[in-house]
C-alpha cells in the first residue's frame, strides 16, 4: 500500500490505508474474473477510434500569462512559486 | 419545448423578467430540498444575459440551462464536486460552451455530480449528494445526477452531462428524462475535466426527444481543439420513426440481472413496441460478466494518468505542506481527492505498474475488442438492443456507497456503449412504486439521430414527455 501511495503521490492516514487495502483486495478479485477469457491472438484496443486528425502547425491565440496563472495558489512577478525539486 | 419558448421570448410572449423570475422561484422553493447545483449564478446577472441575448435573435436566444460542473465554464467556477477544484475559475470555455453561447444559451448554474464523475449515484461528490426530485430521500443516479435532477425539478429544459459509463443515462433513467451518451467522437471534448477519454463524452440531457436533438445538433461536430472528433452533422429538428419492421434485440442476460420491477416496467415497453409493429426478439449481450471489469479497469487506468495533473501547485487545493516536491504533491493530492477519487487512482497505479500491466490493463483491452466485436455481430441482426438503462431501482441515499462492488454492478448495462463507442439512449419506460424506470436503446455507430427519431415516436405512445417531480 505505502508503495502504491509513493507510485499514486497521493498520503492516505491510516484509517484510509486500512480501508483501502480491504477495498483494493475484494476489486481487484472482481477484475480477476477477465482471466477466464482465452484472449490469444487478440489485439488491445487502446482506442475506439482508429484515425485521429491533428489540426495544422500553427499557433493559435494563446491564453495571457495572467490568465494562465489565474489559479496558481502561490505566485510572485507571473512565477509560480513550487515546492524544492532538489533532493526528492 | 425550447424552440417555442425562444419564439415566446422573441415575440415577447413571454418576457424576460417572467422567465428568469419563476426559474429563481422555483429553485427558492425547493433547491435546498433538491440541491442539483454546485454554484447558482445571481439571478440580475442571468437576467441580464437573457435579455441581451434575445434582442439578438439566436437560434436559442435567451434559453437558461443547467452544465454539470466538469464542463469549464469561463469565469464561472468548475469544481467537479472536488475540494481539490473547489476555487477553481477556469480562464477559458469548453468547446461545447462556446457552441451554446454563440446561439444564445445562458448558463443557469453548475450542476452537482460524483467527484470527478467517478460515481453512480452524485453521492460522491465534495459538496453533498443531490436528491432525486422523484423520492428525496434518495438518489438521482450519477454522476450526472445534478442535471437530471435540475431537469426533473422543473429548473431548466434542457441540461448537458457527461457519460464515461452510464453518468448521462442512470441519472436520466432514475429522474424519468431524456438523456444520450454520444457516438464517441461526436462531440468535442476540448474543456471537459478529463476521466477517462477513450470513453467519455459529453451529451444532452432533456425532458423530451425534440429538446434534446436540438441540444445534441448543436453541440456535435468535429473541433480543431479535439483530435478525437469526426466530421459530423446531425440534423436539428428530427421526425418520428414509426418502429414497425425494425428489429429490436432484447438483452435477456441484463434483463435476467435486474431487479423483477425494473425489468417488468421494461417488458411492458417492449410489449408497447411490438403492438406498434416492431419484431421484438430476445438475444443475449453475450459478455455480461465481463463488461464491468473490463470498463473499470480500463476506466481507473485512464484516471490515475488523467489526475496525475492535481499537483496543487500550478492550480486547485495546495496544503500548505512543507518538504520536497513528492511530499508536498502527496500532501495536496491525500487531502484535496475525496475517497473514490482516491480509490480509482491508487487502483489504476497498480493496475499500470510493472508486473500487472499485461495482467489487468492489457487483458481489459483485449477483452474490448471482444465485446465490441460481439456488438458488431448483433447489430448485423438488429437495429436496436433494448435493456433496463440501470438494473436497479433508484438507491436510498447511503444504500450502496459503501460497497464499492455494488455500486459498480448498478453500470451492467451501460459500460458496453461507452467501451464500443456507440450511441446510448435513456429514454423514461414507466414508473414502479413511484420510482422511474428508464430504458436504454444501443444503436450501431453514429445512428444516434434514429434512436431520438425512435424515442421521440416512442414518448407519443408512452405519453411520458415533460414531466416535473411533485415537489
Amino acid at each position: 500500500m505505502r508503495k502504491l501511495e509513493r507510485l499514486a503521490l497521493i498520503s492516505l492516514t491510516e484509517q484510509e490505508r486500512q480501508e483501502f487495502m480491504r477495498d483494493l483486495a475484494r476489486i481487484l478479485d472482481f477484475f480477476n474474473k477477465i482471466d477466464e477469457l482465452n484472449l490469444e491472438g487478440v489485439e488491445p484496443m487502446f482506442h475506439p477510434l482508429s484515425t485521429g486528425k491533428l489540426r495544422p502547425d500553427r499557433p493559435n491565440q494563446p491564453l495571457s500569462r495572467d490568465e494562465a496563472l489565474s489559479n496558481v495558489p502561490k505566485k510572485k512577478d507571473g512565477y509560480i512559486i513550487g515546492p524544492s525539486t532538489i533532493g526528492g | 419545448m425550447i424552440l417555442e419558448m425562444v419564439n415566446d421570448l422573441r415575440n415577447g410572449n413571454l418576457s424576460p423578467d417572467e422567465y428568469v423570475g419563476r426559474t429563481f422561484e422555483r429553485i427558492k422553493r425547493v433547491e435546498d430540498r433538491v440541491k442539483a447545483f454546485v454554484t447558482i449564478r445571481r439571478e440580475e446577472d442571468v437576467l441580464e444575459e437573457v435579455k441581451r441575448a434575445v434582442k439578438e435573435g439566436r437560434r436559442l436566444s435567451g434559453l437558461l440551462i443547467a452544465v454539470k460542473d466538469n464542463i469549464s465554464t469561463k469565469g464561472i467556477r468548475t469544481t467537479c464536486s472536488s475540494k481539490m477544484l473547489e476555487n477553481y475559475v477556469p480562464p477559458y470555455d469548453a468547446t461545447v460552451i462556446l457552441k451554446l453561447r454563440k446561439e444564445g444559451a445562458v448558463i443557469l448554474g453548475k450542476t452537482n455530480m460524483d467527484e470527478f464523475a467517478m460515481g453512480s449515484t452524485t453521492e460522491t461528490s465534495y459538496f453533498g449528494p443531490t436528491r432525486n426530485p422523484w423520492d428525496l430521500s434518495r438518489t438521482p443516479g450519477g454522476s450526472s445526477g445534478g442535471s437530471g435532477s435540475a431537469l426533473a425539478a422543473g429548473y431548466v429544459s434542457v441540461a448537458l452531462g457527461s457519460d464515461t459509463g452510464g453518468s448521462i443515462r442512470t441519472p436520466a433513467s432514475f429522474t424519468s428524462t431524456y438523456g444520450l451518451k454520444p457516438s464517441y467522437g461526436t462531440v468535442s471534448r476540448y474543456g471537459l475535466v478529463a476521466y477517462a477519454n477513450s470513453l467519455e463524452q459529453i451529451g444532452p440531457m432533456a425532458r423530451n426527444s425534440a429538446d434534446l436533438a436540438l441540444l445534441f445538433s448543436i453541440i456535435a461536430g468535429s473541433d480543431q481543439r479535439d483530435a478525437t472528433t469526426i466530421d459530423y452533422s446531425p440534423p436539428s429538428s428530427i421526425n418520428p420513426i414509426a418502429v414497425k419492421g425494425i428489429k429490436v434485440g432484447v438483452l435477456k442476460d441484463v434483463m435476467d440481472a435486474s431487479d423483477p420491477g425494473v425489468a417488468g416496467v421494461v417488458k411492458d415497453f417492449l410489449n408497447k413496441m411490438s403492438s406498434e409493429g416492431a419484431v421484438v426478439e430476445e438475444t443475449n449481450l453475450g459478455m455480461v460478466d465481463y463488461v464491468l471489469p473490463t470498463y473499470y479497469i480500463i476506466a481507473m487506468s485512464e484516471a490515475s494518468s488523467n489526475l496525475a495533473r492535481y499537483d496543487g501547485v500550478r492550480y486547485g487545493y495546495s496544503s500548505n505542506a512543507e518538504g520536497n516536491w513528492k511530499d508536498v504533491y502527496s500532501r495536496n493530492r491525500g487531502e484535496g481527492f475525496g475517497k473514490e477519487v482516491k480509490r480509482r487512482i491508487l487502483l489504476g497505479s497498480f493496475i499500470l505498474s510493472a508486473g500487472y500491466y499485461e495482467q489487468f490493463y492489457i487483458r481489459a483491452l483485449k477483452t474490448r475488442r471482444l465485446i465490441r466485436d460481439s456488438l458488431e455481430k448483433l447489430f448485423s441482426r438488429y437495429d436496436i438492443l433494448v435493456s433496463p438503462t440501470s438494473p436497479i431501482l433508484p438507491p436510498r441515499i447511503g444504500e450502496v456507497i459503501d460497497d464499492p462492488v455494488k455500486m459498480y454492478a448498478m453500470d451492467v448495462a451501460t459500460v458496453t456503449a461507452n467501451l464500443a463507442a456507440i450511441p446510448g439512449l435513456s429514454i423514461p419506460a414507466g414508473f414502479y412504486n413511484g420510482l422511474p424506470v428508464g430504458v436504454q436503446l444501443m444503436g450501431r455507430y453514429l445512428s444516434d439521430t434514429f434512436l431520438m427519431g425512435v424515442s421521440l415516436y416512442m414518448e407519443n405512445i408512452t405519453g411520458l414527455k415533460d414531466i416535473t417531480a411533485p415537489l
